[in-house]
């Protein structure tokens, strides 16, 4: 409930800050509008992001479950203020290079802000081999590499499965999840 | 009227055994059918619940992933592929913030739509609420009105078995009872129609027959022993009335009718004659010197004259005629019908003739006695009994006059006339 109205007050609070932005002046209006929207947007992707988290097993289940966000990203500020998983796991979110060492063995799962084609490679390369679930958030036509891809509109934040990838990563992730990312993907 | 109005209002062994039958078999049927559909439909109430539960809780698993994720479209989607095959009227998915993912609800169409709602408000209750979690963590809850379906068609059937069950054991009722009344009733009626044959009718010999009921059969058993005690009765009050009446219309020493029986008698055959123009003859017969005798020979020898003469005197006499004593030594015969004036005078000379043989008595010896005899014709010496009578017993006089033992006819005034016309 307390969270509930948290976010209540945080949307009021946006609302209030958005009005104030249109009151400023017809010039800003776009700009409030594409906040308030991004916002929103940053928001849901934490949702899918944190569900698909939920639905996920691992070998050996990690406690916490290490979050790296990798390369520039737009909507994962929300997930770097929050550090509690929705199921209550603890979540340990940070930031990491593309082309840090460490990261197969750092990280549970990273979620793949904008990058090039050689970094992904390099990236995905790394992580073979480990059980390690990708999200990518930018465009990515989910035929290599990353688990899971995000669609992120303003109606709603979908994502895409690459079963193969799912399959090699060694990474189970439940059926429910898999259906759902199916029925959105035949969606237009 | 008031007896028949009371008898009226009175209802009849018919209606009681039937009314009596009804009420107990609609009874039963009524308390059976109402407990067993009432337990059927607590029991089955227990199972709708339970069942919405189930759908509740299979729903809550289709639509977790959904709810984690938001996805509106495909918690209805979910939502649908459970609720519509299952009992559900209405269904609500809810995120954690309270709002309304998805929602389901079965179209109500018709009367026995409407019915299913009434029901199920009135007998599911409350709509079930179930949270639906996610690692142990409430994600959101559904919402789940039951549809009344299975519980109004199981109450519409137990009212229809009711219904049949009621119909059915009236008519079994009324059977029933129908035979039981003939059981009962064929035994009262026999019993009545004999009570009644034989208050109204005097007839005693018919009796009630055997019955098929211990109590009735006694009863009958009873009635016809009083039957039979009455029969007994009734017929010896008879024979007595019958000797009084001959007692009373006979003289009691020669047996023969009396004088009130004669006059009677007398009348009876003057009304029929006038009617019919026939004619008759009054014979009035005295016995000559009886005092004598009675006096010289005692009253025993007297009585015993008198029914000697009695005898013989009956004897020269037809079928129809009639001899009566009017008293001490006094007879009168009705001759009727007479043919003509020679009959009564040769019947009177038979009986004067009748008289010439000697009386053996009881006490030995004999003794002569004769007649004296007036005959008085009808029309001819009157046309009423008193006429005939005065006639007859004047000409007997003259009799006795001009010659005992003979006889003399009547020689009224009128009967001269007569006889003067005829010459």
């Amino acid at each position: 409930m307390t969270v509930a109205g948290g976010r209540v007050t945080g949307s009021l609070l946006s609302l209030l800050l958005a009005a104030l932005m249109l009151s400023a002046g017809p010039a800003r209006a776009d700009a409030a509008a594409t906040a308030v929207q991004a916002q929103q947007r940053a928001k849901d992707v934490t949702q899918v992001v944190l569900g698909i988290l939920s639905y996920a097993r691992w070998p050996t289940e990690p406690v916490p479950l290490r979050l790296c966000l990798v390369g520039p990203t737009e909507y994962a500020d929300d997930l770097i203020k929050g550090n509690l998983q929705n199921s209550g796991q603890p979540l340990q979110v940070r930031r990491l290079l593309a082309d840090d060492r460490a990261l197969a063995q750092a990280c549970d799962a990273i979620y793949i802000g904008k990058l090039d084609h050689a970094e992904r490679d390099r990236l995905f390369q790394a992580v073979s081999g480990h059980p390690v679930l990708s999200i990518s958030e930018a465009d990515d036509p989910c035929t290599v590499g990353s688990l899971f891809c995000l669609r992120v509109s303003d109606q709603q934040v979908a994502f895409e499965v690459n079963l193969d990838s799912v399959a090699r990563s060694g990474v189970r992730i439940h059926p429910s999840v898999l259906q759902l990312s199916r029925r959105r993907a035949v969606q237009p | 009227m008031k007896a028949t109005n009371k008898t009226r209002a009175r209802p009849t062994l018919r209606s009681v055994l039937g009314r009596g039958h009804l009420s107990v078999a609609l009874l039963a049927v009524g308390l059976v059918g109402i407990s067993l559909t009432l337990l059927g439909v607590l029991a089955l109430r227990v199972y709708a619940n339970h069942n919405l539960h189930l759908i509740a809780r299979s729903i809550n698993y289709t639509v977790e992933a959904a709810v984690v994720f938001d996805d509106s479209v495909a918690a209805n989607e979910a939502l649908e592929l459970i609720a519509s095959t299952e009992e559900v009227a209405d269904a609500k998915v809810f995120n954690n913030d309270g709002e309304q993912l998805a929602h389901w609800q079965r179209n109500v169409d018709g009367l026995l739509g409407h019915l299913e709602t009434r029901v199920a408000t009135a007998l599911l209750g409350e709509p079930i609420n179930l949270p639906i979690r996610h690692k142990q963590q409430r994600v959101g809850h559904i919402e789940l009105i039951g549809q009344g379906r299975s519980l109004l068609l199981f109450m519409l059937g137990g009212l229809g078995g009711i219904l049949f069950c009621t119909l059915l054991s009236a008519f079994v009722a009324l059977h029933l009872s129908r035979r039981l009344l003939g059981d009962i009733v064929r035994p009262l009626r026999a019993l009545a129609s004999v009570a009644h044959a034989a208050r109204r009718e005097r007839s005693f010999d018919r009796r009630v027959p055997e019955a098929p009921i211990a109590e009735l059969n006694e009863l009958g058993n009873d009635f016809n022993a009083l039957l039979d005690e009455l029969e007994v009765w009734h017929s010896h009050l008879q024979n007595e009335n019958a000797t009084l009446a001959h007692q009373a219309s006979h003289d009691s020493l020669t047996g023969l009718p009396n004088r009130a029986f004669f006059e009677g008698r007398l009348s009876r055959c003057l009304r029929n004659a006038a009617r019919q123009q026939d004619h008759m003859a009054l014979l009035f017969l005295d016995s000559d010197h009886f005092k004598q005798i009675n006096d010289s020979l005692g009253h025993a020898v007297g009585d015993e004259v008198l029914i000697n003469v009695a005898d013989r005197v009956r004897a020269q006499l037809r079928e129809h005629d009639l001899v009566a004593r009017l008293g001490g030594d006094e007879f009168a015969i009705l001759l009727t019908p007479l043919q003509s004036r020679e009959d009564a005078q040769r019947i009177a000379e038979k009986i004067i003739a009748s008289m010439q043989l000697p009386m053996q008595l009881d006490s030995g010896g004999s003794i002569n006695t004769s007649l004296s005899v007036g005959i008085a014709y009808y029309p001819d010496d009157g046309d009423d009994s008193a006429s005939l009578l005065n006639a007859a017993d004047a000409a007997m006089y003259q009799a006795k006059r001009t010659r005992r033992g003979q006889w003399q006819a009547a020689q009224t005034e009128r009967s001269a006339a007569e006889i003067k016309n005829r010459s």
